[in-house]
């Protein structure tokens, strides 16, 4: 495992180093599709190394055709597998933070819950390299009120911590035989208005906590941003018959993700470089949207 | 009389002891003795009022507010007279013993009262010979059956008569438990000669008169407004702020009937004393400046004039204010303030405001979850979801190539064919090229080039490079470098030995180093070279040309 490490380290370094190279070669590429769909002539810094290139531009596929950056980099092989998730807490959780925490295990298809006991956050991050799982979330509480979460893509993915406001838990309905049980099959997800650069990157990190659904499933999970709030629904749905009718029943916890912070390195990385951070106290914090409209 | 007398009490105690919540419903027989107990209260008022225009109060037939607007037609110069009466009352409680001593003292008094009434009423009639105009108009309006004018005319009585009520009695509309005019009077009357140095005793009495007199005054200025009143659509405010006016005009009025006299004295006599006290009274202040009460003391001097009044005030308050700049400010005027510095929950009571820079966080209400329940139907009828999707999984296999079955005759016999395949099998040292196609040449030669970096990053073991034919082989690297035991990923430069890398004779400048000389000398090297390869083109350019022109000619 070490050494596949290292390996892994080596590449994404090289990789990185040949970001910057890359980027140019992408840019010549794309002069020269240009200049040949305009029919125009190709531009004359780009002559001698013509031929080279247009070889290249016939042998490439939608894979290679676009330049990659080490930023996104680290989904790039989570599709291939079904991620693999370990929910846990902050140390001492309450009940209601237990509880919250195994509804969110039910939630997440291919979750599992570990307790927290007295584990330090670098050994938990160990054990679950060695394990294949792909990312790790940490519930916080206060009060058992369930108030931060903290999704973590493994291999040394990014990290996003978010806040959660207005919190419902199926806990909190008593009424058990409304609310039913909790189907496990993989639900369709929709992500609304993740708009800008850094929504993308938001949606990104959420939508691979989830794996590939089948077509037909009846189980939705929704990640809707309003104003740099996102609300987190769950619903079952049915389709009555013909008429363009559906049926939507709530069940699953529902509460507001408001991201505070993005880090370049996993939760046990504490100096990695920080992609983007709240500013709660500028002055035109107020009127700017960071994730969407 | 009588019998109708009693009829009417009757009535009244029949409608007193009727239960409350019969009242709720319309009843007729209620209804009735309702107009009858109206009725006797009219006739049993009727001789006090002053020239009403109905000697009985006419209800059949008639609505609800047609009663209403007799009733008040006739009890509304009552209600003046009467609340004189009671204010006069409230003065002089002696009176009342006074009433109920003499059995006939009330008729008597009631009499007079009604004179007085009728004094007042000397402009009520006049008014109310508006008010008959506008009620004459009324009956005819009723008459007719007329509702709209008949409102408009019972209106402008109404308002003609209210204003009359008014403004003969200003005081008693604004008046309640906390104002009263009279007060309000005397305060004004003391401000003002505080103000304008009117002395007191005189001036007081002066005033006093004045009042009594200008009373008169009042009224008839009253009635000037009352008549520009009627014409207007008057609300009772704006009469009130006429009435306000109206004594301030009259309190100017009592002032302004003050002449230069009250306050300079007699024109040649006291203008030099009172000049002199003026003086004195500047003086006096400015003496006083020193004592925080000079203020007052000074006003104590009514001689000063308006302007120094105004000074001395100004004065004041700027030391007023200039004591308080020296003073320690409170707390929520300091800058920073920690909970060390102010009093104990200080905070608490202080209403603090400030900009808050972060949205505040998103209540759900029923329209949110309902509108993101619109959202998520219409995702689901479209169909559009975010989901992952799958990557396009590479080919594990290549595509089978679809050999074409090349129906024109073979060029080459089938010995041919089999002599070849039997060279190929036995003669294994001249192989021909196993690959047929150029494309799968160079396919392989790239996998090759592949596996060699991919090999160079897996491993630091070294797997000796694959003979590929047409790979250039790299002058500098010495023939020993195969078989060293130097890591692959070590670069070629490394491997060369220095003599290797540039081999040169002499003191080697670098081009920083050289002077002067040595930059010309070099630069003449340079053309000489150049020099020599022109003249060798050219020449090699005239031979060609000369050539051709020959072979041109003998063409």
């Amino acid at each position: 495992m070490l050494r596949r490490n290292i390996r892994l380290r080596r590449e994404y370094l090289y990789r990185k180093n040949l970001e910057g190279k890359e980027r140019l070669l992408y840019e010549k590429k794309r002069k020269i599709k240009q200049a040949l769909e305009d029919g125009k002539p190709i531009p004359t810094e780009l002559r001698n190394e013509e031929a080279a290139l247009r070889q290249e531009i016939d042998l490439e596929d939608e894979n290679t055709a676009v330049p990659r950056t080490h930023i996104d980099d680290e989904y790039a092989h989570a599709m291939e597998r079904d991620p693999k998730i370990l929910l846990t807490t902050s140390r001492n959780p309450s009940a209601p933070l237990k509880q919250f925490v195994k509804e969110l295990t039910i939630v997440f298809p291919n979750a599992q819950r570990m307790n927290r006991g007295g584990q330090v956050i670098s050994e938990i991050i160990e054990t679950c390299r060695a394990h294949d799982f792909t990312d790790v979330i940490l519930v916080h509480e206060h009060r058992g009120v369930p108030d931060g979460l903290i999704v973590s893509h493994l291999p040394f993915g990014p990290t996003a911590y978010f806040g959660l406001l207005n919190v419902v838990t199926r806990h909190d309905i008593k009424d058990k035989k409304a609310i039913g049980t909790m189907p496990e099959a993989y639900p369709h997800l929709i992500l609304n208005n993740f708009s800008t650069k850094l929504g993308q990157r938001t949606a990104n990190i959420l939508k691979h906590l989830f794996p590939v659904p089948k077509p037909d499933t009846k189980r939705i999970v929704t990640f809707a941003n309003q104003s740099d709030y996102v609300s987190f629904r769950h619903h079952l749905y049915e389709k009555d018959g013909g008429p363009k009718s559906v049926e939507l029943k709530e069940i699953g916890p529902r509460f507001e993700l408001r991201l505070y912070q993005v880090k370049l390195g996993t939760v046990d990385q504490t100096e990695a470089q920080i992609e983007w951070v709240i500013r709660p106290y500028m002055n035109t914090s107020k009127k700017r949207k960071f994730i969407g409209d | 009389m009588v019998n109708s007398e009693e009829a009417g009490l009757q009535v009244l105690r029949r409608l007193k002891s009727t239960d409350p919540p019969t009242w709720l419903a319309p009843n007729p027989s209620l209804a009735q003795d309702a107009r009858a107990a109206s009725l006797h209260l009219f006739s049993s008022l009727q001789p006090f009022a002053p020239k009403s225009p109905f000697d009985r109060l006419l209800v059949d037939g008639f609505d609800a507010e047609q009663i209403w607007q007799q009733i008040d037609l006739q009890s509304q110069p009552l209600l003046s007279g009467l609340r004189r009466e009671l204010r006069r009352f409230e003065k002089n409680p002696a009176e009342i013993s006074d009433l109920f001593g003499g059995g006939e003292a009330p008729e008597g008094k009631g009499k007079g009262r009604g004179g007085g009434v009728d004094d007042l009423g000397g402009e009520g009639m006049e008014v109310d010979g508006f008010v008959e105009l506008d009620e004459d108009g009324d009956s005819d309006g009723e008459e007719d059956g007329e509702g709209g004018a008949e409102e408009r005319g019972v209106e402008g009585g109404e308002s003609g008569e209210s204003e009359e009520g008014e403004e003969e009695r200003n005081d008693v509309g604004i008046e309640d438990k906390f104002l009263k005019i009279k007060e309000l009077k005397e305060y004004l009357q003391k401000d003002e000669a505080r103000e304008y140095g009117l002395e007191d005793g005189s001036k007081k009495n002066k005033k006093e008169k004045k009042t009594v007199a200008s009373d008169s005054d009042e009224e008839e200025e009253e009635d000037e407004e009352e008549e520009e009143g009627d014409d207007d659509d008057d609300d009772d405010d704006e009469l009130g702020e006429f009435d306000v006016d109206d004594e301030d005009d009259g309190g100017m009025g009592k002032l302004g009937s003050a002449r230069y006299e009250d306050f300079f004295g007699g024109k040649k006599e006291k203008v030099a004393p009172r000049k002199y006290r003026s003086s004195d009274g500047l003086e006096s202040s400015t003496d006083d400046e020193g004592e925080e009460n000079g203020a007052d003391g000074n006003k104590g001097n009514h001689n000063l004039s308006t302007h120094e009044k105004e000074l001395l005030d100004l004065k004041a308050k700027i030391e007023q204010m200039e004591k308080s700049n020296l003073e320690p400010k409170t707390w929520t005027m300091q800058g920073e303030v920690t909970a060390a510095k102010r009093p104990k929950n200080s905070a608490l009571e202080v209403d603090l405001d400030f900009e808050h820079n972060a949205r505040p966080a998103p209540v759900i209400t029923e329209e949110v979850t309902a509108s993101l329940e619109e959202l998520i139907r219409n995702r689901i009828l479209e169909g559009h979801f975010d989901d992952v999707e799958k990557p396009p999984s590479l080919p594990t296999k290549a595509p089978r190539e679809i050999k074409e079955l090349d129906e024109n005759k073979s060029k080459r016999g089938l010995a041919e064919i089999y002599e070849e395949e039997y060279a190929q099998r036995t003669n294994l040292a001249s192989a021909p090229l196993s690959f047929s196609d150029e494309l799968k040449k160079e396919a392989s030669l790239l996998f090759k080039k592949v596996c060699l970096k991919l090999d160079a990053l897996s491993h630091f073991h070294f797997a000796p490079k694959p003979i590929i034919e047409d790979m250039s082989i790299q002058a500098n690297v010495p023939a020993l470098a195969m078989e060293e035991i130097a890591p692959l990923a070590v670069s070629d430069a490394a491997m060369l030995a220095p003599e290797e890398v540039f081999a040169g004779k002499g003191n080697i400048k670098d081009e920083t180093e050289l002077t002067q000389a040595d930059r010309k000398r070099r630069r003449a090297k340079k053309k000489r070279i150049n020099k020599a390869e022109a003249t060798k083109r050219m020449a090699k350019k005239g031979r060609e040309t000369a050539l051709n022109r020959s072979e041109g000619k003998e063409e």
